[in-house]
């Protein structure tokens, strides 16, 4: 408990408890549309295209949270844009443009005169390092996130349980897809300073996906994905400090176990009371 | 009379290949049509365009008033069963909150259900026999069960033409006697302007006022007396069709199968 406490006297510590409660905030809400609607591989897709961004923002000297913004909404829209009109499946979509950014990626670090090694800390997760300014960006984003996803609650639920009817009930399917692309592009950004590039992906997927294990209803999934997800981020970062280990692997591996927990013991598996008991 | 669905000359082209040619047909208010064909004759292409979801290359179509592009506007007032797929098993949803998405159309963006909404999606329910189920999982219905989920959210927004396509597919006989039965008391007491599209002509055979028999074109379209009788069907079927009686209810045989 002292080394709690001790770690949050710190402007650091506080900087980054602050930051894993907004990661832990948009993940969670925006992972619940991520596992009804299938759209983990979008979610990685665009985690990666970050990668280009950042490294641009590396390159041009800016922030590098505002080119991989520019970077993942692009490429979000290029997702829902190729997909329609190429008459491509999405996951091919998808699929091109991970490259696609990667290789971009890879050839801004080659311009770069000097490797800077601030540039891992995006790849991997840095959460210790989160300043007073990223954190700014941060609860702005998660302010639009919030707000778009409450806007269009119902929207979204009908999207994500039957896209055909929803469709054919007059909704503007096509808008509200791109409108969650760019959400999801958003969520991918704030958290990438967090968890990195590579793991923000576990947890657009783990807490939505352990709020399945435990309920039939649409809100319930919502706000188990939420606190599944703050507890992850919460206990991850403390035991990351208490062990001296990386907080971004420490916070996803602390959300894998509550699957995992979740899995075994979800209602949904349960089989039937009768069911291995003798008939009469 | 006012026609609610019309088609003149409508030809669409779908993934490629022509889906329905030169379909011509005026459906006044209130009227039921029974469409049947063989599978891939373009019966579910010919719903989709009256819901605008397909536009055609050639023709017009005119459904409640409203042509090409304004055809969107007048979905809400469209309701539509598609063809079944099983709804997820564990998707979180309740059989009550499914049904108001049939509401989300018409009360635009933004706007939550209200009390309502929530009266008349309890009404519907009723209406197709799930008042109890209201707070089950979707997922956990039985086929039969979901088909009426669906025609209870295609009937909560208060349509004014109805849609069906094969909502009798995948459900036990007992059952598909009961939904067909179940839609023509909700035709006859709403006076809804009906499609009812079935690959199954048995279905179509407790007749309502017209049926069609397409094949990508019109290749029938009349009185329930002029189309189904066993004559007409041999032909447009090119097989041997026998009418069986059985309990003072008739039957339609096509080379020994049921079509």
């Amino acid at each position: 408990m002292t080394a709690i406490f001790e770690f949050l006297s710190y402007g650091f510590g506080r900087n980054a408890l602050f930051g894993a409660l907004l990661v832990g905030t948009v993940c969670s809400l925006i992972g619940v549309f991520v596992i009804l609607r299938g759209l983990a591989f979008a979610g990685a897709g665009i985690a990666h295209a970050a990668f280009g961004g950042v490294a641009l923002g590396f390159l041009l000297g800016v922030d590098p949270l505002i080119t991989a913004i520019v970077f993942c909404v692009g490429t979000a829209g290029l997702i829902q844009l190729t997909g329609k009109k190429a008459n491509l499946g999405q996951d091919t979509a998808i699929g091109i443009f991970f490259a696609l950014t990667m290789a971009l990626g890879v050839l801004f670090i080659g311009f770069m005169r000097r490797y800077d090694a601030r540039l891992y800390g995006y790849l991997f997760g840095n959460i210790l390092g989160v300043t007073a300014q990223s954190l700014v960006i941060m609860a702005a984003l998660t302010v639009a996130v919030l707000i778009f996803t409450g806007l269009f609650y119902k929207e979204f639920k009908f999207l994500a349980f039957d896209e055909e009817m929803a469709q054919a009930s007059g909704l503007p399917t096509g808008l509200l897809g791109a409108l969650q692309l760019g959400l999801l592009a958003l969520v991918v950004v704030v958290s990438i300073k967090a968890v990195g590039v590579i793991l923000v992906e576990a947890l657009l997927v783990i807490p939505a996906a352990t709020a399945y294990q435990l309920t039939n209803r649409y809100g319930m999934m919502f706000i188990l994905s939420w606190v599944s997800a703050i507890g992850a981020c919460i206990i991850g970062l403390i035991l990351s400090y208490l062990l001296g280990v990386p907080s971004g692997a420490t916070i996803v591996l602390v959300a894998g176990f509550g699957f995992g927990l979740a899995t075994v013991l979800s209602p949904k598996r349960r089989r039937c009371k009768i069911c291995g008991k003798k008939l009469s | 009379m006012t026609a609610a669905v019309e088609f003149t000359g409508v030809t669409v082209v779908f993934q490629q290949t022509v889906a329905l040619q030169d379909v011509s047909f005026r459906l006044a208010k209130g009227e039921f049509l029974g469409v049947i064909g063989p599978n891939g004759s373009g019966k579910t292409t010919l719903l989709k365009t009256v819901l605008g979801l397909i536009k055609p290359i050639q023709g017009k179509v005119t459904v409640l008033g409203a042509s090409g592009k304004r055809i969107k506007e007048v979905r809400t007032r469209i309701g539509y069963v598609p063809q079944r797929r099983p709804i997820d098993v564990n998707f979180p949803v309740q059989v009550l909150d499914a049904v108001l998405m049939g509401s989300y159309g018409g009360l635009g963006l933004l706007r939550r259900p209200g009390k309502e909404e929530k009266a008349r999606a309890r009404e519907v329910l009723k209406a197709v026999g799930l008042e109890d189920m209201a707070f089950h999982t979707a997922g956990h219905l039985s086929g039969g069960q979901q088909q009426r989920l669906f025609l209870a959210r295609a009937l909560v927004g208060e349509p004014e033409v109805l849609l069906l396509d094969e909502p009798t597919a995948g459900v036990d006989v007992a059952t598909r006697g009961q939904i067909v039965e179940l839609v023509h008391n909700i035709h006859q007491e709403r006076q809804l302007t009906t499609i009812y599209v079935t690959h199954d002509v048995n279905e179509v055979l407790p007749c309502l006022n017209r049926v069609m028999f397409l094949n990508r074109t019109v290749e029938a379209l009349g009185s329930c007396a002029d189309v189904l009788n066993p004559d007409v069907l041999a032909r447009l079927y090119g097989t041997p069709v026998a009418v069986v009686e059985s309990q003072g209810r008739k039957f339609l045989l096509v080379d020994d199968r049921h079509i």
